[in-house]
């Protein structure tokens, strides 16, 4: 009779927890994504010639309007020449392109092997550099130069082409280069796709689940080293207990000191952790 | 021709001493999500019996590297264990035989890079006259400086799939 009435009891206590939900059976938790909290925000798409895309953080050369144009401060025509025509010289009357080329000049030089390096790899990587960043900035401004931006596109892939090859070559130069030249290299994913709403909050739902599976755990863990106190404290009674015993009765001692030592280290080295 | 009579228990006999042999494999170490362990690509000459030509078929293995032996890209000596340490892993990493982008000529014994000889390169610049910004191979430090703060091809790369502030990985390409 009895085992009857706990059957109804645990048929009922069933029944009241399932609903019914749009033909199927539910156990009244979470219905859709919402109920989990789960936020996403879908990444902004940015264009490839974007400086957050290519890497370039910016270089650390001053190019001032007051510098002469590059070579012409070595001219010695120039030295001994009147104000008015050595300011002629200087970058605020020459076009734009000067500034340029000065500036492309100063980077190289962070790189330069040998005063007639203008070939080797890292010198070509620093002169895309420069023209890299002089095209973002100028396309920031003339955004419907398509032509510039398809150039300044194929010049980025060409960078990125020599950066992987040096990688290979010389890897220690390579990572020298991105640091003098304050450049991001990475790798395309191999896998490349679409970014889905789907795809994202199935990946999203899958990080708050292993998320939970991993407080569950460390709770877990946390009371395994709780009971591990209390045993290891308890161990250190019961072997200095036996111990003692079998002194007392002359027995051979089946206990060493090194055991109960050796307990006493691992229940200081879990106090220590839980500290 | 009929079988011996004791075929079945030679072929098992053989089985069980391939299996306890410890064999080695040559590999190139690839971005691996384990701790611990490093993936191994090792190339296959793979034949098709149609075009009668060999194909490269690449396979991939675990190999467990406590010591982290082993960086992205290096070739590297691998033996396997007598048993299994999980369900994936049944290798060790031995040794970097070839690691990538520090190239020595077998020959001579001499560095190399991309066809020149460090030393020639050196001797070069020092022909034109050298400059303090040239790269000196001997105040260079070891690899992996800018591993993961510049360079992050030391793991696998993914299509940023939620722009949340909270967890930024600098591995997620922009879309």
């Amino acid at each position: 009779m009895n085992s009857i009435v706990s059957c109804c009891k645990l048929l009922g206590a069933k029944a009241s927890n399932v609903h019914v939900f749009g033909g199927y059976l539910s156990r009244g938790m979470a219905k859709t994504i919402d109920d989990y909290k789960i936020k996403w925000v879908r990444p902004v798409k940015l264009p490839s010639i974007d400086p957050r895309q290519s890497g370039d953080l910016g270089l650390n050369v001053s190019v001032k309007p007051t510098d002469m144009k590059v070579l012409y401060d070595k001219s010695k025509e120039l030295q001994d020449a009147d104000e008015i025509v050595k300011r002629m010289f200087t970058l605020e009357f020459q076009p734009r392109r000067e500034t340029k080329n000065l500036e492309r000049e100063k980077v190289i030089a962070l790189v330069k092997r040998h005063i007639c390096d203008r070939n080797s790899a890292e010198v070509r990587i620093a002169a895309m550099t420069t023209e890299i960043q002089y095209l973002q900035r100028h396309i920031a401004e003339q955004r419907r130069n398509v032509k510039l931006k398809v150039f300044l596109k194929e010049l980025i892939d060409k960078r990125k082409k020599f950066l992987k090859y040096i990688r290979r070559w010389d890897y220690k130069r390579f990572e020298w280069l991105l640091e003098r030249l304050n450049l991001i290299y990475i790798p395309q994913p191999k896998i490349p796709g679409r970014v889905s709403r789907k795809d994202a909050l199935r990946q999203l739902t899958k990080n708050y689940c292993d998320g939970i599976i991993q407080q569950k755990l460390n709770v877990f863990k946390a009371q395994l080293k709780e009971q591990q106190k209390v045993f290891f404290a308890q161990k250190i009674k019961n072997l200095e207990y036996i111990l003692a015993e079998e002194k007392k009765y002359d027995l051979n001692p089946t206990v060493s000191e090194k055991q109960i030592d050796d307990a006493r280290k691992k229940l200081e080295e879990i106090l220590k952790e839980t500290v | 021709m009929p079988k011996h009579k004791y075929h079945n228990c030679v072929v098992m006999a053989q089985n069980i001493a391939r299996k306890q042999a410890l064999t080695y494999l040559l590999g190139v170490c690839v971005p691996s999500s384990k701790q611990n362990a490093a993936k191994i690509r090792i190339k296959r000459a793979d034949f098709d019996s149609y075009l009668l030509m060999y194909f490269a078929k690449y396979e991939f293995i675990y190999a467990t590297d406590p010591q982290k032996l082993c960086k992205t890209g290096d070739t590297v000596l691998i033996q396997s264990l007598p048993q299994k340490l999980t369900r994936l892993i049944a290798h060790k990493v031995v040794d970097v035989i070839y690691p990538l982008g520090d190239i020595t000529d077998p020959i001579s014994g001499k560095k190399v890079v991309a066809g020149r000889y460090r030393e020639h390169i050196e001797e070069d610049a020092k022909l034109f006259g050298d400059l303090k910004s040239m790269y000196k191979y001997d105040e260079a430090p070891e690899r992996g400086i800018t591993a993961g703060k510049r360079d992050f091809t030391d793991k696998e790369t993914y299509i940023k799939y939620s722009d949340d502030p909270k967890d930024y990985d600098p591995y997620a390409v922009n879309p």
